[in-house]
Order: structure tokens, then sequence, then C-alpha cells
């Protein structure tokens, strides 16, 4: 066995998401040296993957690429892709040793031109997930058109090692033979920004998704929205009709203690509100119907975003979803209870859309030895102090950022990610002082 | 160990055998192919008429042919009269 690399950084960032990302940067341009640990191909996050984003209806990508392009040319910041930190140890004050486990690629992303040609050559189709699993990708695959790195992955799972894409590679930097690889990272401080997971709507088997294929979630519609879209146009799944009657199904998976989730996910009105002004504008004939319990439109901008939505023809009923049954024609019949009549009604829509919920994504606690990274009650990490010092964690020197600690949106991860830049400045000083 | 550039799958073949589902899932999907291709030749057609005509679910299909479309082998003709359905047909009548 050969000796794992060792490697030193000011900062270590778990999470290259748009939070992690942006402590990244702010701390890059503090000129402490970070690694950003990022266990997918790109980085970005969700917010990559978003079509427009609520209240602005700014286009996603046009935000987040360039922002993500200055996180990966700073000088001052190194990125590791399908990486994760297995093991993170505090051994001392301003003296973490964290074990980093990287994955291959099988491709080596300096000379890759992503060019496409392995692409075409491979023979492989499988299931796109970065298209949310709505039509298929190749085995040798670039993950998405605005993936930075903009480069060539081999899905090795998948791979029938035909060398097929290693032929039609004008660079030659398709390289099978890489394998795992592991270092020792020592660092002054940690930042967590590993996110959340979307509600699995599995869960509520009442409303049918992945029995009926024209109840998607409002992740499929993201990308059903987005320029770089898995189809021609918008389109239910289950036959290819241009759909003209969609509903969505607030709360899914949010403020619903049968599913073990009593909260609120705080985005999921308002990216609704958003998706159903967009749908307006794709297809100006449909009907957009959102059945919902509160609509919480609490932030700078929302409640006008709200209102414009009713003035766009946008149908809000607020109303309890009893349970979705599918007809011959694929058509889809929401009973439900309506709140302010209080009758229980039926209503058919040609597609459903449910609003899944944001969950926590715990698992880096367990990468904690020795003193563990404490979660609150619903396993998001725990803020030691939430108004005075929101990114402190319960240990010393280890920060947190976005939607690591709850629900939140794209601004407010932002500035949570300003907030624990500024606190892991500060802990860095007291090491200088 | 040298291994010569452009000819690693191989090497990775002798050590790591190609699991029987990898093999499964490239020949239903050239099968597959094959029949959605060999349907649009005889002319445009809609999902639900694949769908009929080959006896595969409509939703398999849509995924099939939104494959193909991304993959470069067919393309979106017009919709249907009653503005449901996309016809799909050949991409540049099938010279690949
Ligand atoms: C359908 C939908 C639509 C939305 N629309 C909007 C909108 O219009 N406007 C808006 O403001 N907000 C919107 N949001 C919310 C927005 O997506 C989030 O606020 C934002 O993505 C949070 O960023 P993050 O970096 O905190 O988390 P994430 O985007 O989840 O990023 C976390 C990153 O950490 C990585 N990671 C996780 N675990 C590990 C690990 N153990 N090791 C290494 N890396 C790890 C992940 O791969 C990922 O790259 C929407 C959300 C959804 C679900
Ligand atoms: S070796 Fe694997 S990734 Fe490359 S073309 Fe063949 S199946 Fe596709
Ligand atoms: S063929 Fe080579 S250079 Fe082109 S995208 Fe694939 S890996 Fe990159």
């Amino acid at each position: 066995m050969s000796e794992k690399k060792i490697l030193e950084y000011d900062v270590l960032v778990v999470g290259g998401g748009i939070s992690g990302g942006e402590a990244a940067l702010n701390l890059a341009n503090l000129d402490y040296k970070v690694l950003v640990v990022e266990k997918d191909l790109s980085l970005g996050g969700k917010m990559i993957a978003l079509s427009k984003v609520f209240p602005t209806l700014d286009c996603a990508a046009c935000i987040t690429t360039p922002k993500v392009s200055e996180i990966s040319r700073h000088p001052n910041i190194t990125i590791m892709f399908s990486a994760e930190a297995k093991k993170i140890d505090k051994l001392g004050e301003h003296n973490f040793e964290a074990h980093v486990h990287q994955k291959p690629r099988y491709v080596n992303i300096d000379d890759c031109t992503a060019c496409q040609l392995c692409e075409k050559a491979c023979p492989v189709s499988v299931i796109d997930e970065y298209q949310q699993g709505l039509i298929g990708r190749k085995a040798a695959f670039i993950p998405f058109s605005i993936a930075s790195p903009r480069a060539a992955a081999i899905d090795i799972t998948n791979c029938t090692l035909c060398g097929a894409c290693e032929r039609a590679c004008p660079t030659g930097c398709i390289d099978f033979t890489q394998t795992d690889l592991d270092y020792v990272v020592k660092a002054k401080a940690v930042v967590v920004a590993t996110g959340f997971k979307l509600f699995d709507p599995l869960k509520i088997p009442r409303y049918g998704y992945g029995k009926y294929k024209n109840v998607i979630t409002s992740m499929q519609m993201e990308r059903q929205l987005a320029p770089t879209r898995p189809f021609n146009t918008i389109l239910r799944p289950g036959d290819g009709k241009m759909p003209d009657n969609i509903a969505y199904v607030l709360c899914t998976g949010s403020r619903d203690k049968s599913v073990g989730n009593p909260i609120c996910s705080q985005v999921c009105c308002m990216y609704s509100i958003k998706q159903g002004q967009l749908l307006m504008g794709s297809l100006p004939m449909a009907d957009v119907t959102i059945y919902y319990l509160h609509i919480r439109a609490f932030g700078k901008g929302f409640n006008e975003f709200y209102e414009q939505s009713k003035e766009m023809g946008v149908e809000f009923i607020k109303g309890k979803i009893g349970n979705i049954k599918e007809k011959e024609n694929g058509n889809l019949i929401l009973r439900y209870e309506d709140i302010e009549e209080g009758k229980v009604k039926e209503a058919e829509h040609d597609m459903v859309v449910l609003s899944v919920g944001v969950m926590s994504n715990s698992e880096i606690s367990d990468s904690f030895q020795g003193e563990s990274l404490v979660l609150d009650d619903y396993g998001f990490i725990h803020q030691n102090d939430i108004l005075a010092s929101p990114s402190e964690t319960n240990i010393d020197g280890v920060f947190v950022a976005g939607t690591a600690t709850g629900p939140m949106d794209i601004p407010d991860s932002i500035l949570s990610a300003g907030a624990a830049s500024a606190e892991t400045t500060s802990y860095l000083r007291r090491a200088v002082l | 160990m040298e291994v010569e550039k452009g000819k690693t799958a191989k090497y990775r073949k002798e050590k790591n055998p190609v699991a029987k589902e990898v093999m499964e899932n490239l020949k239903n999907f050239t099968k597959t192919k094959k029949r959605l291709m060999d349907a649009l030749k005889e002319g445009d057609k809609t999902v639900p008429q694949l769908a009929e005509a080959l006896s595969i679910p409509a939703d398999e299909v849509l995924y099939q042919v939104m494959s193909l479309l991304k993959y470069g082998f067919v393309e979106t003709g017009d919709i249907d009269d009653m503005d449901e359905y996309f016809y799909y047909k050949i991409k540049d009548n099938g010279k690949d």
C-alpha cells in the first residue's frame, strides 16, 4: 500500500453547492487556502439544475455559471470532485485532520476538451440522473452542458469496457487505469455545506408517484422548464402529450407529521408559484392550479410575486389532497377537501406536480471522530447560538453554511455562507493572535 | 506496469469482468432503438402511435425517443391536429 498523500490548507469546505462555493470564495479572497471537497462531478449543487429563480425570474444558469467559474479559477481554491471526507478529527485548536476519499472519474479533466466524441461513440444508454430520470445518457458522458468542470466522466458501473470512447477521444484523456485515491487533509478550520435532500414522494403512496407516470416532482418540472430541458418541449412523461391542465400539490412531505417531517420547507410555495408563471409563459393555453394549505410568501418581493401569478391566471385552491387516481387516458383525478367550503371535491388534471420538500442530509455528522457534530431534531446541523453566531456548530472551528442548517432559498444560502466565512475568519485570526 | 494509452479499457476488463446486467442493458437498448428507428422509417409517428405499433408502454417509448433525440438519431416534427402530440422522425432522413 502506498502512503496517503498529505495535503495542507487553511480551510476545508465540505460541499460545493452554492453555499460551499460562496464560503470558499469569500475565504479565498481573504487569501486563505481552501480545499473544497465535492462528492458529485460538478460544482453548483441543486441550484445549477434550476430553470429560473424566484422572485426575480433570473435564469439560474446565468447566475450560477459566472459564480462557479470564479470559484474554479481562483488560485487559492482547490476542488476535489467525486470526493468525500470520510473522517474528520479535531486534534486541537486550529488543527483538523480529515481523510478524504476520491473515486476515479476515468477522465483527466485537464486534457478533456468536452468535444463529446466519447459520448457519441458510447453504445450504452442509462438513466440520466441530471435530467431527473426523464431521459437517458451515455456511460461516457458530460454530466450536463453547464457542468463545471465541463469535462467527461465514465460511469464505470454501467460501462461495458468496449473501449469505443477511448478510441474516439482525440486527446487521449480517458484512462481506465485510474484508481481510488486517499488523502490526509490538514486544515485549521472546517466549513460544512452539505446541503439538503429532496423528499422522496414514494413515501406517500396515495399520491401515486412512481405508479402514475404523469405525476412528477417539482425537480423534474424544473428540468422541463430549463433551457437544457430533456424533452423537445414540456411534455407529460406518461405518453408525450403536451399538458394543458397542470396541478401542483404543495407541502408534499413538508408540515406532515405522518411522514416524519413536521417543518415547513420554506421554498416550495415560492418555487411552485415561479413554475406556475413559467408554465403560463411556455404553454399559453394551459391552466395551472395550485392546491395549498397556506401560502408562505414572507421574503422580499415574494408577496408581489404571488399576486403577479394570480394576475397571470394561476388558480389557487385552499385544499388538502386526499388521494390521486389515474384514468385510462393518463389524466389524474385529485380528490381533495376544499378547506374554504368545507366540502370534499374531485378535479381532473392531465399532469400533477408534487412540490417535494427539503430534507436534511445528515450523513456528514458520522464522519466526525471524537467530538460528534450535533444535529437538530430534524437532522439538520445544530446551530450552537442561532441568534448571535448562526454558523457556529457545537465544535469550535467547525462552521456550517446554507441548507445544511435547515431549509432556505438561494439568497439566504448566500447570506449564510457569508456569515460562515466571516466566523471562520475570526476563528482563524484567533490562531494568529 | 505500463499500459498503452488509448487501450486502457482492455486492461481493466482483464481484471474486472463486466456485470451481466450491464451487457443485458446494452442489448435491450440496442434492440429497442432498432425497433423504434424501423417504425419511424416507415413514417413519422407520435409516441402513442409508436407505443401501439410496437406494444411498448407509452412512457417507455417517450423515454427512449427523447433519448434518441438527444443522441441525434431522431428529430421533432409537427404537432398533431389536436395540438396534443408531436410527430417524431428520423433525423436527416436516417443517414447516420
Ligand atoms: C425544485 C426546487 C426549486 C427551487 N427553486 C428555487 C428558486 O427559484 N429560488 C431560490 O432562491 N431557491 C430555490 N430552491 C432552493 C435552492 O435549491 C437552495 O436554496 C440551494 O440549492 C441551497 O444550496 P446549498 O449549497 O445549501 O445546498 P445543495 O444545493 O444541496 O448543495 C450541496 C452540495 O454538497 C454536496 N455534498 C453533499 N454531501 C456531501 C458530502 N458528504 N461530501 C461532499 N460533498 C457533499 C452535494 O453534492 C452538493 O453539491 C429550489 C429548490 C428546489 C428543490
Ligand atoms: S468503454 Fe464504457 S464508457 Fe467507453 S464507450 Fe464503451 S461502454 Fe461507453
Ligand atoms: S472524447 Fe475525450 S476530450 Fe472529448 S469529451 Fe470525451 S473524454 Fe473529453
